[in-house]
């Protein structure tokens, strides 16, 4: 087809936007509406997506090293149920999760520390029979713990820290009697840890027990399952809402352009007696189609930033939503090349499946009026 | 001008029955030569729609040959359809214009189809509309004029692109007597010219009142052809 061809059906195609100007409103009038809420599913997606991340975060995993109190309170659980209890509450209180939990967590024990459990004596433990023997050995682990791919990040909780933090989550007596043994403060040195990816939460468990200076895992593998479940679930749920509005903008446009055809007939059958070629008479309904489809998308962003707009300054005074909404200028460009696709898709796909279809059926012959 | 003996249409044996069953066309053998003004005529259902689809592509024989400027239409592809009627220019009895386009847009739409230039396309309506008596109506709507201006500017679209040969089905059919005439008149203007008219008429005056050849069919099969004056 030469290019003034081109340039001719291009203005034919938009002339008939005018021509047919009921039809072409109420098609961007639905094309809007579908458009409108494959938006808002994609920002509330997005924003749930944002929630999710957050949880994930937050979803913190304890590692405890292997430091000296680490054999000895371990071992003393052998004899003492009250200082275990006491441990285990506080590796509740660090990682923010119940002690039922905390004791289904699993364990590493080095090579060092194995070698104790046999024989145990409280007031003279080896210093070979553990790992981190101060403060700089037990960051040098973190730092170990850093380098693994799906860590977000490492937060070295001293023994002095912890003890810190373990004020006022548990029973004031039980501190008590902590404090007062002869041992002195029964906290081990360790780590704070996020994950990036929760659904790889068993393979990172598992490579942050196999560091070395690593003692015991303490973390919440339900929760971690349940925020996966979740974010899968809503990513699923808006691949499918936005392919069932894609299918109704689809058959809307191939509608107008049906309708548009029809009144077109006769155009149509002139055409095909001088000579016109099937690509021709079809280039000026794509054309249409798809100025249709982008002059929907245009629309479709500002229909989208208003209604985002209101529903973000209703949920901006609740404390949840705080900090945790997605700005529309983020996304304006992504949801606009969005939109833009989905028009010229369906205003592309949509005429040319009508038109070649009438073109095989009733139009094939310039005499079918 | 002179009729050449190079044929234009060429029918072998041509037969068509439609899937109804009906059989339209039997056997028909004829030839038209370039240059030949030619009168089809018969009663309705005697096979002239048939006759005039098969020479445009609109319908195909089942059994024959087809020539047609050139073009071998039982063996040529469904894409070169376009290049064949490109060759020919078509007169509808129902006019076939678009109302909502002006004269002139009317007659330049037939020549947009080819990628004729803007320059080109203004030069040839101008020449084309001037042809038919028209010059000045460039403007109107169709609905702005009369049933025989309407055909003439369907005569000045089927003229545009210069085609080789000009189907008119019944051109007369919606037109007053008068006006028949002067369309007739201008065919045989054009023909004069040196294209090849073929035209579908009832109208027996006009046959009679204008010398051309005629083919008369009846029930799919011609009964008379006055071929060089002879009646066959």
């Amino acid at each position: 087809m030469k290019l003034r061809s081109l340039r001719y059906l291009t203005k034919e195609g938009l002339k008939n936007i005018w021509a047919n100007r009921l039809m072409s409103l109420a098609s961007i009038g639905v094309l809007v509406a579908c458009m409108t809420l494959i938006g808002l599913a994609i920002l509330l997606t997005a924003n749930v997506n944002l929630a999710m991340r957050n949880l994930e975060t937050q979803n913190v995993i304890m590692a405890y090293f292997n430091d000296r109190n680490s054999v000895l309170y371990d071992n003393a659980t052998l004899s003492s149920d009250a200082t275990a209890s006491a441990q285990s509450g506080d590796v509740s209180a660090e990682s923010g999760v119940s002690s039922e939990n905390a004791s289904a967590s699993s364990s590493t024990s080095s090579d060092a520390q194995s070698a104790t459990s046999s024989q145990f004596d409280r007031d003279n433990i080896p210093e070979d029979s553990y790992l981190i023997h101060n403060e700089e050995e037990a960051r040098a682990v973190c730092d170990e713990i850093a380098k693994l791919d799906n860590v977000n990040s490492v937060e070295f909780i001293s023994r002095d820290q912890a003890l810190a933090e373990m004020e006022g989550t548990i029973d004031d007596d039980v501190l008590a009697s902590l404090l007062n043994d002869e041992n002195g403060n029964p906290m081990s040195h360790g780590a704070r840890i996020t994950m990036t990816d929760l659904s790889r939460f068993d393979e990172t468990v598992a490579q942050i027990e196999n560091v070395t200076g690593v003692y015991k895992v303490v973390s919440r593998e339900d929760t971690a399952q349940q925020i996966t479940m979740i974010k899968n679930g809503i990513g699923s749920a808006g691949i499918w809402i936005i392919a069932i509005l894609l299918v109704i903008a689809l058959v809307i446009v191939s509608n107008t352009i049906r309708v548009t055809m029809y009144n077109r007939k006769l155009e149509i059958s002139i055409m095909k007696a001088v000579g016109a070629t099937n690509w021709f008479i079809r280039f000026p309904f794509i054309i249409e189609g798809v100025a249709l489809g982008l002059l929907s998308a245009l629309i479709s962003e500002g229909v989208v930033y208003f209604c985002y707009r209101v529903a973000v300054e209703s949920f901006k005074s609740s404390p949840e939503f705080g900090g945790g909404i997605i700005r529309f200028s983020e996304m304006a460009w992504q949801l606009l090349g969005i939109f833009a696709a989905i028009g010229v898709l369906a205003g592309a796909v949509g005429s040319l499946i009508m038109i070649s279809k009438y073109l095989r059926k009733e139009g094939s012959e310039f005499r079918a009026l | 001008m002179e009729e050449s003996q190079e044929p234009i249409i060429e029918f072998k044996g041509v037969s068509k029955t439609y899937i109804t069953g009906t059989h339209a066309l039997r056997d028909v053998n004829v030839t038209i030569n370039r240059g030949e003004f030619v009168f089809v005529v018969g009663a309705s259902g005697a096979g002239k729609s048939t006759f005039m689809k098969l020479i445009m592509r609109e319908e195909k024989a089942n059994a024959g040959e087809i020539i047609v400027n050139h073009f071998h239409l039982n063996r040529m592809p469904k894409k070169q359809i376009p290049m064949l009627r490109r060759t020919m220019g078509i007169v509808f009895q129902d006019f076939r214009l678009i109302p909502n386009m002006t004269v002139f847009d009317n007659v330049a739409f037939a020549m947009h189809v080819t990628g004729a230039g803007n320059r080109t396309i203004r030069k040839e309506v101008s020449k084309a509309l001037s042809r038919v008596g028209l010059g000045n109506k460039a403007r109107s709507k169709p609905l702005e004029l009369s049933g025989g201006e309407q055909q003439r500017v369907g005569l000045a679209r089927a003229l545009v692109n210069h085609p080789d040969l000009i189907i008119a089905d019944e051109p007369t059919g919606n037109v007053d007597p008068n006006m028949s005439y002067e369309i007739v008149g201008l065919l045989s203007e054009i023909n004069r010219r040196g294209t090849t008219i073929l035209m579908v008429t009832h109208d027996h005056n006009l046959v009679r009142d204008f010398h051309h050849r005629v083919i008369m069919l009846e029930d799919g099969q011609i009964v008379a052809d006055n071929a060089g004056g002879a009646i066959v």
